[in-house]
């Protein structure tokens, strides 16, 4: 399944795309098109370091500030992107 | 209400008490970490952000006990009768307990020849465990219950990783940092009363048996950057005037690999500092690098992971003069503890005895055959068996190739459950002996400090 934003509002796509950018940036070698939202990101290639990274940087570009630990059970980038969403509203 | 502390200048090291002396004993033997990504068939795009290059191998001869006595031996051998006498408490941290009720210190206590009127606990938090125990050291010497005392704090650990720990596997280390708490602070005057701690329930690692580790990657390295922030934090909300740039010269931090305290210390410049990507660089390479330096040839040495960072400052590190490091202790499952303390170049002289430097060079290469060889009788180190025989000699092939000239303690066997040990100089057979060729250390020298240099360089 391609990451994706039907049925959700204008706050979910652009939160998908931020992430989408995000993995690319620390990725260069993943290009935004080939990120799969049914998939982690260990599967598209990020090592520990590059996921702390993902993390950090998607944080930093929505203005948002979570404890890391709250991103231990998350499964893949669509589960990452709900629970972004939530952040952002709370 | 919380209580606010301060911490002084940097015109004295001499506080109330602080760490007298600190030696690492980290094995007699090495893999590159290159060496175990090839033959594990690990990508090799990921060996960088590691940023590690050696991990310590321990032998079927060495365990918790062996490694402690080992580590502290060096600072024993340095005290007088007098001073002997006054460690009133051993403590070892470990996260490989030889047994559920009888502590890896009593056997400690034994093969150090201490005084019988000693206090003696064992003390497990996973790698948090021996700040804990230094914290609660200087505590005891600070109250004044017992004027003149010392006590001695071993973090203690062996490796129980095979191929299924993947990643991990490269860079466990192996060995024990021993720790003499008193009030001659001669290595590092702690902070006292500055310390923040951060803890909470979580199975990111653990050890459910005596023989194998199981832990959950990102659950650790998330709760051990929480931790950092939130422990900093509570720092910051007891000392006065704290700013996480300037107020630390060094960092010295828990290092299960490299690249985690270097994706920390960024993370904490942005959050605390604001930095720039340009920024970030050039204070990591200033505070943080030279911390590890040996960490980085070396492998998560758990507990004693961050007093190997440490030891990595005082002998790495171009300061001149008084300097206040940092310091970062993680424990997985978890706690945790920021803190602080003053070293200056009587630290470096006084460490320059222990040569930690020279120990780590005088390890010799194993190929990933001869580790894959050890590896089984390693991972039987803390099995409960009641009887057991260990003979060194089996293992002379290998030891011929040290260089290192010393009397170790080593594990000879296991009768009724009681784990036997005895004294052995290591053979240098038929090896010329270099510490007395000096064209030849120098060499070595050199080789040494590429080796550190390529380390730290390896992830950037």
């Amino acid at each position: 399944m391609i990451l994706s934003s039907k049925s959700a509002g204008p706050a979910k796509e652009t939160v998908a795309r931020i992430v989408r950018e995000s993995i690319s940036s620390i990725l260069p070698n993943l290009s935004m098109e080939a990120i799969s939202g049914d998939k982690s990101l260990k599967d598209h290639g990020a090592d520990s370091v590059d996921r702390v990274e993902i993390i950090l940087s998607i944080m930093n570009r929505l203005g948002i500030a979570e404890p890391m630990s709250n991103f231990s059970n998350i499964a893949n980038i669509d589960e990452l992107v709900d629970y972004l969403c939530r952040a952002q509203q709370a | 209400m919380q209580s606010t502390a301060s911490i002084t200048g940097l015109g004295t090291k001499q506080g109330i008490v602080g760490i007298e002396a600190l030696k690492v004993y980290c094995g007699l033997a090495y893999i590159q970490v290159g060496a175990i990504f090839e033959g594990r068939g690990l990508d090799p795009g990921r060996l960088s952000n590691l940023m590690m290059e050696k991990r310590s191998i321990g032998f079927p001869f060495e365990d918790p006990v062996t490694n402690a006595v080992n580590a502290a031996k060096p600072i024993i051998d340095r005290l007088d009768a007098d001073e002997l006498d006054r460690i009133e408490i051993v403590i070892t941290s470990s996260e490989s307990g030889v047994d559920y009720s009888k502590s890896i210190t009593s056997y400690v206590h034994e093969y150090l020849g201490l005084s019988r009127n000693c206090r003696l606990i064992e003390v497990k938090q996973a790698c948090y465990a021996a700040t804990a125990a230094l914290q609660m050291a200087a505590g005891y010497v600070a109250s004044g219950i017992s004027p003149g005392c010392k006590v001695l704090v071993i973090a203690t650990d062996v490796s129980l990783v095979n191929e299924n720990a993947g990643y991990t596997e490269p860079v466990m280390g192996t060995g024990a940092a021993a720790i003499l708490i008193s009030d001659q602070p001669r290595v590092m005057a702690i902070d006292f009363g500055a310390f923040g701690n951060y803890s909470f329930e979580t199975l990111d690692s653990a050890r459910p048996s005596p023989e194998f580790d199981i832990a959950d990657v990102d659950r650790s390295l998330f709760a051990y950057l929480d931790c950092l922030s939130n422990s900093f934090e509570e720092y910051r909300s007891k000392v006065n005037d704290v700013d996480f740039v300037e107020t630390f010269d060094y960092l010295a931090m828990h290092t299960p690999f490299a690249g985690l305290v270097k994706a920390a210390h960024r993370k904490m410049m942005r959050e605390f500092a604001h930095a720039s990507p340009q920024q970030v660089e050039q204070d990591f390479t200033r505070r943080v690098k030279p911390s590890l330096e040996y960490p980085g040839i070396v492998g998560n040495l758990c507990s004693g992971s961050v007093y190997l960072g440490l030891a990595s400052i005082i002998d790495r590190a171009p300061y001149t003069g008084a300097c206040r490091v940092g310091l970062f202790s993680y424990g997985s499952g978890c706690s945790s503890e920021f803190f602080s303390g003053i070293i200056d170049r009587g630290s470096a002289a006084v460490q320059a005895h222990f040569g930690i430097a020279e120990h780590l060079q005088s390890r010799f290469e194993l190929t990933f055959d001869e580790y894959t060889e050890l590896l089984e009788e390693n991972l039987r180190c803390l099995r409960p068996v009641d009887n057991r025989d260990i003979n060194i000699e089996q293992y002379g092939g290998f030891l011929e190739r040290t260089t290192k000239n010393a009397e170790i303690l080593v594990l000879t066997g296991v009768r009724n459950f009681h784990r036997q040990y005895k004294w052995t100089r290591l053979p240098c057979f038929s090896q010329p002996d270099k510490t007395k060729d000096p064209s030849r250390t120098e060499l070595d020298r050199q080789a040494f400090e590429k080796d550190v240099n390529q380390t730290v360089q390896a992830g950037w």
